[in-house]
């Protein structure tokens, strides 16, 4: 299969580039959004701490979109 | 039943989604890049570069499809005011952006071997480097517009202004004498790619539609996220 790809190159260097730079671009875009989600994440958790005891124990029985928050970023530390 | 689309549950969705979408990814991936650079054939006339069509073809295909889902969400956001509508289309805008770039570089890596041009002022090439600037001008409106519900109306307007540019860019071959090729995939009527070919076509159609959820629903995750953080001592 490598010999095959290798024969490609000199058929169709316009085709490994194409398929190259698309790899390369949604590679950079799914890293920058990963990246992006972990620091509101982060971001978000360190408001969350700010807050007093209760208050948090209050959102954390009420809200189940900061629960998942919590436990997503308590995997990630 | 409008429970189902309560804020918490899609959160939760989108979890479940993301993990099913992370773990058969590479699967799907190695089957297309199997198909599309191994296993279909070359082209009698256009030879290897004929590969380039598994690449562009379908990254045009997402980049008219983002742009007409963001122009539909924004007239319901502006009909029924629907918050959610607009956090969807801002998480879809960078990438149909991504696409469409794809599709104008890919097609001019394919359009120098077979034309024996980069590019041309032709009217397919021209209306969809016109949605590139629409994709561009919806992105940065809610970058540098600081007031939320201006750059809500804002980007409203660009997307259904743009939207008129989606018809133009799909019948642009068959209205104008173009340098590109007439549709060979029709919804109605006959298709005219051999099975060989559009196997792969499809396949990859199908990594880059699930690789397309997978950015869209974290940047969802996140517009979520940056919502709840601003609400948080509302919570």
């Amino acid at each position: 299969m490598m010999d095959y790809l290798i024969s490609l190159q000199s058929l169709g260097s316009f085709v490994l580039i194409s398929f190259a730079i698309t790899f390369l671009a949604c590679f950079t875009m799914h890293y920058k959004t990963k990246k992006k989600l972990k620091k509101y994440e982060k971001e978000f958790m360190k408001e969350f701490q700010k807050l007093t005891a209760i208050e948090k124990k209050e959102i954390l029985d009420n809200s189940r979109i900061v629960r998942k928050i919590f436990s997503s970023y308590k995997q990630t530390i | 039943m409008l429970n189902y689309f309560s804020t918490s549950n899609i959160f939760n969705f989108i979890d479940i989604l993301m993990k099913f979408l992370n773990s058969i990814f590479f699967v799907v991936l190695i089957i297309g890049l199997s198909f599309a650079l191994v296993l279909s054939p070359p082209d009698y006339l256009q030879g290897e570069n004929v590969r380039i069509m598994y690449i562009h073809v379908p990254a045009a295909w997402i980049s008219l499809a983002a742009f007409s889902s963001i122009a539909f969400l924004s007239i319901i956001n502006f009909v029924f005011k629907i918050k959610h509508t607009l956090l969807i289309s801002k998480s879809i805008g960078p990438i149909g952006f991504l696409f469409t770039c794809l599709a104008i570089v890919s097609g001019a890596l394919w359009g120098q071997p077979t034309w024996g041009t980069w590019w041309a002022w032709d009217a397919r090439l021209t209306s969809m480097l016109v949605l590139s600037f629409f994709y561009l001008a919806f992105i940065f409106s809610f970058k540098i517009i600081k007031n939320d519900n201006l750059a809500i109306k804002v980007s409203s307007y660009i997307s259904i202004l743009g939207a008129i540019n989606i018809p133009i860019i799909k019948y642009s071959v068959d209205w104008w004498t173009t340098l590109h090729q007439p549709a060979s995939i029709k919804l109605s009527g006959t298709t005219s790619i051999h099975s060989s070919m559009l196997t792969p076509l499809l396949l990859m159609l199908l990594v880059l539609l699930m690789y397309s959820a997978l950015i869209f629903l974290m940047k969802y995750k996140t517009e979520i996220i940056k919502m709840k953080k601003k609400n948080l001592k509302k919570l």
